[in-house]
């Protein structure tokens, strides 16, 4: 019994990290896939999803019910007035109102009671967060590419990756964000499943989001805008000489694909129970997505699913197995993992830069429908009079 | 002498920066890459540094050969293990840039590998450490006070004599501004690749090497100086050296003194967000003046802001 807990954890886990990723490269996939635009600041706008979680429901729900109050403003309401009576023990000063980074234990634990016996507000507390999430990445998106939107891809590059690295920095010193440096717990909307499940809903929350990215990706590469996606890709010249905007068009494909990246941010901070700015560092969240991008191949909507599922159960296994190695060698083994990582990079690029599944022409109409088309259009053309 | 310990935090920094965002800037106008393991070059040059003082207990002035040389090495292997095989394979430039920051992620994990190496077997603090009592002293200056404009002043000058005055930096030019035109000439367009990118991980080592003399270091040191290095380039306009020269100097002062500055007035809090000021100088170079302080035309801006 005990083995197949363990097991159904280790798979949940699995697929939690895997959704999670899924959002983070479907959106890369629109962007440097599809688009060309070399977005190296992908961490910036699922780290600003989490930190959204991390700012906004526990102050959200500490408002509502008025905890920075002091508690005559809860007294009615028994679970609160109990649990954070239980917490005065330890500091008394909570009975005047509670301080949503300072006092964040107490708050997240209060809060999570109260949201267990109550699904509908956990339920409203989960979308409000990923709307807020979305938006907050949508604008990073916007206001982190506007000025290099109009230069050469280089440039964006830079200031991207520039953009991310101080979102980074302000989010590691800046405790009223997201706790900085000790980081915020969040209070667990999933608290009413009851126990151990709670880690089973949040999975299916992330993977149905990264279902919607999926299709949504799918969707939007085999319509017409996927198709003015590419050209921008392969030839702006003549996309902008054909009347498209091709700065309009990366920024909408930027704006997009940063507000459904936060959204997995946010549920991923939802799922982890809690923000802090250290796990969202350039490599994990910039890089590795590149990877599996890469690896599995770029623009190929199959082949990116492939490529982080590989990617992400290779780290389970390496994750694994690597500290066995560490008493054998005279550092510490995380470094052999990212030189292995960077020269598969390298190998991956020159060997096979199309990756795993290459990317394929746009899909087009089914065959039949082509024909009827064609055969209504010579309908048409046909002189009445042709017996 | 007495001099403000800012201020030789601003020339230190900001005369080394100069030299970082030259070497950037220099293969930028040979490959039309921007190198996004050039700042983890400047971190071979601390690790060489600190290798020197600490482990050989000698004078760190006597590796700035050796930096330079590991550095414009590390760079040479970057070129020809990726940048040579991808562009002949007309990879596109996204490739190119995702490739050097895959070299850089191999090079920030050897030098963690190299410096978890060293504090094991030899008992060395190999991160968060200040190597400036290694220093010498020069005219009851720290040494690298004095020596690192020096060597930035000299250095450009001479890239300066050689860009312009001897054979090969003419064929070099020639090569930056039209390589299929330089190579029908005769010139060996390769060899300027080649040296160019040495030359650039040579300034990025010896600049780093004198970074470690003066500054707190740990492997990821020149990670977060490429922010400054790429902000420096921009504001320089990637179009030739001595902008870079110049986006070095003002973005490192600029860094250094407004943090200390906004400190002064806003409080302490202010110093973690130093990060920022390379960013927003990035920011108005790219929206004001996208070709850089090179760039721009100063007597028709000069016309256009005092009015007709």
């Amino acid at each position: 019994m005990v083995e197949t807990n363990l097991v159904l954890l280790f798979v949940v886990d699995l697929v939690a990290v895997f959704a999670a990723y899924l959002t983070v490269t479907s959106s890369l996939n629109m962007e440097f896939g599809y688009t060309g635009i070399p977005d190296f600041g992908k961490v910036l706008s699922f780290a600003a999803g989490a930190f959204a979680a991390g700012f906004l429901p526990g102050r959200l729900l500490e408002q509502l019910f008025g905890l920075d109050r002091g508690i005559q403003a809860y007294a009615n309401n028994k679970i609160l007035a109990d649990c954070v009576t239980e917490f005065s023990f330890r500091k008394p000063e909570v009975l005047q109102g509670l301080k949503y980074v300072e006092d964040n234990v107490a708050v997240t634990t209060c809060l999570t009671r109260v949201l267990q016996n109550d699904p509908l507000l956990s339920l409203s507390v989960v979308v409000l967060t990923v709307a807020f999430a979305g938006g907050i990445g949508a604008v990073l998106g916007f206001v982190a590419s506007y000025p290099a939107i109009r230069l050469r891809e280089d440039y964006l590059a830079m200031t991207l990756l520039a953009m991310a690295e101080v979102v980074n920095v302000v989010g590691y010193n800046y405790p009223e964000i997201a706790g900085g440096t000790l980081g915020v717990a969040v209070p667990d909307p999933y608290a009413w499943v009851g126990g151990g499940r709670r880690f089973l809903v949040a999975t299916i929350a992330l993977a149905i989001m990264a279902v919607m990215a999926y299709v949504y990706m799918r969707r939007v590469s085999s319509s017409p805008f996927g198709r003015v996606m590419k050209a921008v890709r392969d030839g702006e010249v003549a996309a902008e000489a054909l009347g498209k905007d091709v700065v309009k068009i990366r920024q909408k494909v930027l704006v997009v694909s940063s507000a459904v990246a936060a959204t997995g941010g946010a549920l991923w901070a939802f799922y982890a129970g809690g923000v802090i700015a250290t796990a969202y560092d350039r490599v994990t969240w910039t890089f590795w997505p590149w990877v599996m991008v890469i690896m599995g191949g770029a623009a190929n909507n199959l082949g990116v699913v492939l490529g982080t599922g590989i990617f992400v159960a290779s780290r389970k296994l390496i994750d694994f197995y690597k500290f066995s190695l560490e008493p054998v060698l005279p550092f510490s083994v995380v470094w052999v993992d990212r030189l292995a990582l960077g020269i598969v990079l390298i190998i991956m690029l020159i060997a096979r830069p199309q990756g795993i599944l290459a990317e394929k022409p746009s899909m087009t109409l089914k065959k039949e429908k082509i024909l009827s088309i064609i055969s209504r259009a010579k309908e048409k053309a046909r002189p009445p009079n042709n017996q | 002498m007495a001099i403000e310990p800012i201020f030789r935090d601003a020339i230190v920094f900001a005369s080394l920066l100069s030299l970082l965002s030259v070497g950037l800037t220099l293969t930028y106008l040979v490959t039309k890459v921007p190198n996004f393991a050039h700042g983890t070059i400047a971190s071979i040059g601390i690790y060489v540094t600190l290798t020197s003082t600490e482990l050989l207990q000698s004078d760190p002035y006597e590796f700035l050969p050796a930096a330079f040389l590991l550095g414009g090495c590390a760079n040479l292997i970057l070129y020809f293990v990726a940048i040579r095989p991808l562009n002949r394979r007309g990879a596109g430039l996204v490739s190119l840039m995702v490739a050097t920051i895959a070299y850089d992620l191999v090079l920030v994990a050897s030098l963690n590998m190299y410096a978890d190496y060293l504090t094991k077997t030899f008992k060395i603090a190999s991160r968060d450490f200040i190597l400036r009592k290694h220093d010498l002293v020069l005219l009851g200056q720290p040494g690298v006070f004095l020596t690192a404009p020096v060597i930035a002043v000299v250095l450009v000058v001479v890239l300066y004599v050689f860009l312009t005055k001897t054979r090969f930096g003419v064929a070099m030019r020639a090569a930056i501004e039209d390589m299929a035109l330089a190579g029908v000439l005769g010139i060996n367009v390769r060899r300027v690749y080649v040296v160019s990118w040495f030359l650039a991980g040579g300034l990025g080592g010896l600049a780093g090497a004198m970074l470690g003399l003066w500054f707190q270091s740990d492997p990821g040191y020149g990670q977060r100086v490429l922010i400054s290095i790429f902000a420096a380039s921009v504001v320089g306009g990637l179009a030739n050296i001595y902008g870079g020269m110049i986006g070095g100097l003002l973005v490192g002062l600029a860094e250094i003194l407004g943090t200390n500055w906004l400190g002064g007035i806003l409080g302490t809090w202010v110093f973690p967000y130093r990060a920022i000021i390379p960013l927003l100088a990035m920011v108005i170079a790219l929206l004001l003046a996208p070709k850089g302080i090179t760039g721009v035309k100063w007597s028709q801006a000069i016309r256009k802001v005092v009015g007709r």
